[in-house]
């Protein structure tokens, strides 16, 4: 290629990838600027691009008591409802998926195949369909309006996923170096903890990352289940100014970065990880 | 160890997963089925093996509203992921610095929470103070603000805006790995036949990720499908029922109105429907499954 070409080359490479950043970028960019921008100034017309005296009081205003939004909810209990739950369920379904995946990965049974292909088709069947029925049965368990309730549907939802990624991870750890453990005289169980659990980190933490992000963010199942404000979980929170807030869209964009956060960082610092179990796992479904 | 041994090892240790899946998926799943069949009174079934609640589903007006605009969101969406995806995946597969950030960032409005995504979404199209109106208005594009989602006639088009921006990045994604995996030699080729880029692509690129292509556009109806979130923070299937699709008319019927047995009979439709899906998704990947029972 010539210079000139190059040149070319490298500008529209540049310009395509810019528009396609602004594209994705630029909701949640524009949300976070409003939560640092005054009540007065997103009432005015046309809206500032940006904030024009930046402002923590949408931030104050949802952690300070006494203010209207702090009233009807109490956000530092909602973020750490939240973390209960997420956190959870997420070392309930690393830990028992890690124990399945090691069967459909290393033993043989009958119906192995059929049942973990069974278990990620179930995958697909978890939505709106299933609140109602799912509503009827936390009733019947007594879990309805508790954390626990979620806790173990979340993990009930979670474990399927957790259980293809683990596996598919264990597969491709060699077999030789359990049976050369197992040949020292080392166990089932020690060969399992001792030689394979270290070498199957990597899908460990994607299988724990995937679910962490997913139970963080659910809604749906949570706003049927949850009644009292002492059990909230910040998606319920956020979706609640929809009936409370009009216009004020700095309190949203305030709580929304707060609720992006976790998951923000989850994904800059485990972007490998995540595109890992994208690639191999999501594509299942 | 003995292979028998292993064998109930092995079912101990699936227990739980296998327990987990039974009683809050297969159950409740066999359960609105039932009660799709059941006429309720405010909660309280009173008997087994009728067709009211089918009939009275199918008796509302809104019901076809929903078929429609269901349709609506799973086609639109999931054309829309699949084209916007393939067009980005063919400019990601470049080698260049800009696409190796690109390929990283891009996945943003895949894994932020749906509440948050809805959130961000309601104020860029807010009728007032939408800064898409508003610069929709500065350009000359539009006399008045444009009130995106409550305009009855725009809003279904507005979340199929909205749920392509969130689903495509995977779809981009997936393509990208699909189109980098055609051998360099093959496209060399082509070049060296005189094939321009457009035939490269037609001729080589696209008959290579036609696997690729199918099955995700499958998993993107079941991924649209499945979506609840978005559409009921955004709108609640307002205004005046003109964007209810299946998922927010199943929520409203069983837990703002009450109706029981309305909610369990779209929910059946709901399952028929995602088992059409899930069929047409399991044909499509036979191959693929065996080749993975195999390894």
């Amino acid at each position: 290629m010539s210079r000139g070409n190059h040149l070319l080359f490298w500008t529209m490479m540049s310009v395509i990838g810019a528009v396609i950043a602004i594209y994705v970028l630029f909701p949640i960019f524009w949300l976070m600027l409003a939560g640092f921008k005054s009540a007065d100034e997103l009432a005015r017309l046309p809206v500032s691009f940006w904030p024009s005296e930046p402002t923590l009081q949408a931030y104050t205003d949802l952690f300070a008591p006494g203010t209207q939004s702090a009233q009807l909810l109490d956000w530092p209990r909602l973020i750490s409802n939240s973390f209960i739950v997420a956190v959870s369920s997420t070392v309930i379904v690393v830990f028992f998926g890690a124990i399945a995946g090691y069967a459909f990965s290393r033993l043989s049974f009958p119906g192995r195949d059929l049942i973990l292909g069974g278990l990620l088709v179930s995958r697909m069947f978890q939505g709106a369909a299933l609140l109602l029925p799912t509503f009827r049965l936390m009733n019947a368990l007594g879990l309805e309006d508790s954390l626990l309730g979620l806790i173990i549907l979340y993990s009930a939802f979670g474990l399927p996923f957790a259980t293809w990624i683990i596996a598919s991870g264990l597969r491709e750890i060699p077999v030789e170096l359990e049976e050369a453990a197992m040949i020292d005289g080392a166990s089932r169980l020690q060969s399992m903890v001792i030689v394979v659990l270290p070498l199957a980190t990597p899908a460990l933490i994607t299988a724990a990352m995937w679910h962490f992000v997913g139970a963080w963010s659910e809604f749906a199942f949570a706003s049927i289940l949850i009644e009292s404000s002492r059990n909230t979980t910040v998606t319920i929170g956020l979706a609640s100014f929809v009936d409370y807030f009009t216009l004020e869209f700095n309190r949203v964009g305030a709580a929304a970065t707060i609720i992006a956060l976790p998951v923000l960082v989850v994904f800059f610092f485990g972007q490998r990880y995540f595109t890992r179990g994208l690639l191999q796992g999501a594509v299942k479904g | 160890m003995s292979p028998r041994s292993d064998r109930t090892l092995a079912y101990w240790m699936i227990l739980p997963v296998v327990a987990a899946v039974l009683t809050f998926i297969v159950g409740p799943t066999y359960d609105v089925f039932t009660m799709g069949f059941t006429r309720f009174r405010m909660g309280m079934p009173l008997e087994f093996g009728s067709l009211a609640n089918f009939r009275a589903l199918f008796a509302d007006p809104v019901f076809w509203t929903v078929m429609r605009n269901t349709a609506i969101w799973i086609l639109g969406g999931t054309i829309g992921c699949v084209l916007l995806g393939l067009l980005i995946a063919t400019y990601l597969a470049v080698d260049s610095r800009q696409t190796m950030v690109l390929r990283a960032l891009i996945l943003l409005p895949w894994i932020l929470p749906d509440v948050v995504t809805a959130m961000a979404w309601r104020w860029m199209l807010h009728g007032q103070v939408g800064i898409i109106g508003q610069t929709a208005t500065s350009i000359g594009l539009s006399e008045r603000p444009i009130s995106f989602l409550g305009d009855p006639d725009l809003v279904m088009w507005s979340l199929v805006v909205v749920v392509v921006w969130r689903k495509m990045p995977l779809v981009a994604l997936i393509l990208c790995a699909a189109i980098r995996s055609v051998p360099q030699e093959h496209l060399e080729a082509a070049r060296i036949d005189g094939a321009n880029a457009w035939q490269r692509f037609r001729f080589v690129i696209l008959p290579h990720i036609a696997f690729s292509l199918t099955a995700v556009t499958v998993i993107s109806m079941i991924w649209i499908t499945a979506e609840f979130a978005l559409p009921w923070i955004m709108t609640g299937g307002g205004p005046a029922n003109s964007s209810h699709i299946m998922a927010t008319y199943i929520y409203q019927q069983s837990f703002q109105f009450f109706n029981w047995g309305v909610g369990a009979a779209m929910s059946v439709v709901n399952l028929v429907v995602l088992v059409a899906i899930v069929t047409l998704y399991l044909y499509i990947m036979r191959r693929s499954w065996r080749s993975e029972a195999d390894r």
